[in-house]
């Protein structure tokens, strides 16, 4: 036990930690910057709309450790190179979420509120979004759960983080290196996750909650 | 007042025009029912009007003034809506929901609040109760109710409503229903009211619009006149086969003359004085009678007014004629 | 904790000694056809069916366990909660670090930790989703069959699960994908299959590798991902466009 709080001790251990939390809020939020206005593009359209949700789909499939890898010859090694490939991951359930979200927003209450005289835009921000709300926000906490975890793997191209700790255990046959590492990253997920679930609450509007909660009942 | 001139509207790529050269004029202050099977383009006929829909010919004129003199968001937000699923946004408040176009305007705050209440306590909802809910709280007759509030809320001159008491089941409806005409009779608004129910139509509308399939107008009249004298077979058919009963239901027994009530007192059944001259003819055959004491509620038996006799009552229905070819 | 120290481990760390010399020519997507050509079946081909097999043999096992306890939790709803806490607590620690807790628990490398991880995160979506689909079948359907005489079981299997059914596939579409790509973390500590590939390729700097590697494994995710998606389909013909869950 001690061993692993030695390690915590370690020069390197914050700078490794405080990249691996640089390395999950920047590559969440990038994608986020990107996956956000996309889909607020394609709700015009069906067709935009179906394919970003494909092309979502695909990219959710794709295991996080190969895109990290196949952006290697392309980018090649170091913290910007993890930077861009976490980026990538990053979109795939921001933007299904915000697609179909979005989409979700029943058509009557749209017509209802264009027929009312509002704007495209004012719709877009004072109904839509908010209706949507709770399922972008959902990707999101998705999304950052997915970056934090697969930050790990940065090590591998040299990103750096947490992964590093793991992968010099291994490389020393000292587990105890591994676990301060593991531990760490397992205690950083739990939090992403825990957090998010409560801001995802905050941000549900009442009047939504009670709606989900009546659906529920029917 | 709002004039269709010469409307057509044809999706493209379709071979024939949902609504075809539609023209005639609705006057201030009534209430004009388009109605007509499916496909007939009532619907669209109406979303034309504050241009959801834009006509592929001809145009409209709203007060003289052609409604494409503005843009379509500026024209909506003088033009009240609301629509069958009432499309309530459930994630604001009902007050929120009834100030949303007030809010669009520019109108302060305390003036939006005040016109909510005024507004919640016009549809029957008492705003202490109410305006802090949110739709998801609400029973379906209750959000058709704010869904009228809200298209009511900046007092527009004109309403646009399709099928707005559609959702409910049949007795929320007809109290709906009888609670609109009755705020109708004080404001007075110029209103265009879609539905696929004759007898809401008849019910609801100082004039009928009834639409054949392809938007063809086939007469617009009061209901008396179409139900006395369809234009065609269509209208003959479409207003049912029991026209001439409908005709009878537009007229209250106390507003028609009666005869002196000889004293043939019990043996008569007793007619409210409230009741249609259907009801009141249902219920003197039921009896087996040739005529009905007519009372008025709480005075059975006290001196009735006077007794309605099938005979009058067929004089009645004898005007209606079937269409001429 | 002191099993830690074994000799297996030892195996590992030459394996995998790496030292990242970052300033190293990058021959862009330069493979080396030859070499594959060569050694595709002795090399390549093992390690897909190695991957392919942990992927399967993982997938029914956590399916073993979630449909009986799926079915358990959509009897007894306080069962529910618990159960989701539980496998959604696993779901979130990162598999990397759930390898390591596994061999400081006492597990040594290779395929068991693997086969362990790949279950535990399938659960919770497995289990989430045979809820979901039973409790999607409508009350009433369920009435008729009882009112026609079929006893709990026979509901149970003629009834709910066909009709929970699309949900169900739905599940293991996204379980399927996850396992496949956890896998591939999972060869770093013996589990085999195409991580093998990748991570000599990364110590030996040897691209050819690592990318036949990390495409075969993207290729295989994605397959097994339209494969599902074409299942799903054709379970429920009514199913409208793809998209969330």
């Amino acid at each position: 036990m001690d061993r692993i709080l030695d390690v915590f001790q370690r020069a390197d251990f914050i700078s490794d930690l405080i990249i691996h939390i640089e390395l999950s809020v920047l590559a969440t939020l990038f994608g986020l910057l990107i996956a956000l206005p996309v889909a607020i593009l394609v709700n015009r359209s069906d067709f935009g709309s179906t394919l970003a949700i494909n092309i979502g789909n695909i990219g959710r499939a794709v295991p996080s450790i190969c895109i990290l890898v196949l952006m290697l010859p392309i980018v090649g090694l170091g913290f910007d190179n993890a930077l861009i490939a976490l980026t990538l991951l990053a979109i795939s359930p921001i933007l299904i979420n915000a697609v179909v979200g979005l989409r979700q927003v029943s058509a009557q209450i749209v017509d209802a509120a264009k027929g009312m005289g509002l704007s495209g835009r004012q719709i877009l921000s004072g109904i839509q979004l908010p209706i949507a709300a709770p399922i972008i926000f959902a990707g999101i906490r998705t999304s950052a759960v997915q970056v934090v975890a697969s930050a790990t793997l940065a090590t591998f191209i040299g990103g750096g983080g947490l992964g590093n700790y793991i992968v010099e255990g291994f490389q020393r046959g000292d587990l105890y290196i591994s676990m301060a590492g593991a531990l760490t990253v397992a205690v950083l997920a739990i939090i992403t996750e825990v957090g998010f679930g409560t801001l995802q609450r905050t941000f549900t509007p009442k009047g939504l909650r009670l709606a989900q909660a009546r659906a529920r009942t029917k | 007042m709002i004039e269709f001139k010469g409307v057509s509207k044809t999706y493209p790529g379709m071979d024939t025009p949902v609504v075809r050269d539609l023209s005639f004029t609705i006057e201030d202050g009534e209430i004009c029912v388009l109605v007509g099977p499916s496909g007939c383009g009532k619907t669209t006929s109406m979303r034309m009007i504050n241009r959801l829909i834009e006509p592929t010919e001809g145009e409209i004129l709203i007060d003289g003034q052609d409604n494409t003199s503005m843009s379509g968001t500026q024209l909506r937000r003088k033009i009240g809506y609301a629509i069958q699923q009432t499309g309530l946004f459930p994630h604001r408040t009902i007050a929120d929901n009834i100030g949303t176009v007030p809010g669009l305007l520019g109108w302060d705050k305390a003036r939006i609040s005040s016109r909510a209440d005024e507004l919640l306590d016009l549809v029957g909802l008492p705003p202490d109760q109410y305006r802090d809910r949110y739709p998801a709280e609400l029973s379906g007759g209750q959000q058709q109710r704010v869904g009228v509030a809200r298209a009511l809320a900046a007092d527009p001159p004109v309403m646009l409503m399709d099928e707005p008491f559609g959702a409910v089941d049949p007795i929320t409806r007809d109290r709906l229903q009888n609670e609109f005409l009755h705020i109708q009779e004080n404001i007075k608004k110029t209103i265009v009211f879609v539905t696929h129910d004759i007898d809401e139509g008849i019910k609801m509308g100082n004039k009928i619009a009834i639409l054949k399939e392809g938007g063809i107008l086939a007469q617009y009249d009061t209901p008396e006149n179409i139900l006395v004298n369809p234009a065609s077979e269509f209208v003959q058919s479409f207003v049912g086969g029991d026209r001439v009963l409908k005709r009878l239901s537009l007229t209250r027994v106390g507003d028609v003359d009666l005869e002196p009530a000889n004293g043939h007192g019990d043996a008569l059944p007793r007619i409210n004085a409230e009741w249609t001259l259907r009801d009141a003819l249902s219920e003197i055959i039921g009896a087996g009678a040739d005529r009905g004491l007519v009372v008025t509620d709480g005075e059975s038996n006290g001196g009735p007014r006077g007794a309605i006799t099938l005979d009058s009552i067929r004089k009645i229905s004898h005007g209606a004629r079937a269409p001429r070819g | 904790m002191d099993s830690a120290d074994d000799p297996p481990t030892s195996i590992l760390a030459f394996l995998f000694q790496a030292e990242f010399a970052s300033e190293e020519q990058q021959q862009k997507g330069f493979i080396d056809w030859e070499w594959l050509g060569e050694n595709f079946t002795e090399d390549v081909v093992p390690a897909l069916l190695q991957h392919i097999f942990l992927c399967a043999v993982s997938l029914a096992i956590a399916l073993a366990i979630s449909l009986p306890l799926g079915i358990l939790a959509a009897r007894y709803r306080g069962l529910y909660g618990p159960l989701t806490a539980i496998t959604g607590f696993f779901y979130t620690i990162p598999s990397f670090a759930m390898f390591v807790f596994l061999l400081a628990i006492g597990f040594s490398v290779g395929v068991t930790p693997a086969i362990i991880t790949l279950v535990l995160y399938s659960l919770l979506i497995l289990i989430r989703n045979v809820v979901t689909g039973l409790d999607s079948v409508p009350p009433e359907t369920k009435d008729a069959a009882r009112g026609m005489g079929l006893t709990d079981r026979q509901i149970l299997w003629r009834v709910e699960i066909p009709l929970a059914l699309p949900v169900i596939v739905a599940g293991m579409r996204i379980a399927v994908v996850t396992v496949i790509g956890i896998a591939v973390i999972a060869s770093y500590i013996g589990g085999g299959g195409l991580g093998n590939l990748i991570f000599s390729g990364i110590t030996r700097n040897f691209p050819t590798l690592y990318v036949t590697g990390a495409v075969l494994a993207t290729l295989l995710a994605i397959s097994a991902d339209l494969l599902f998606v074409r299942t799903e389909r054709f379970l429920s013909p009514w199913t409208r466009a793809r998209g969330a869950r």
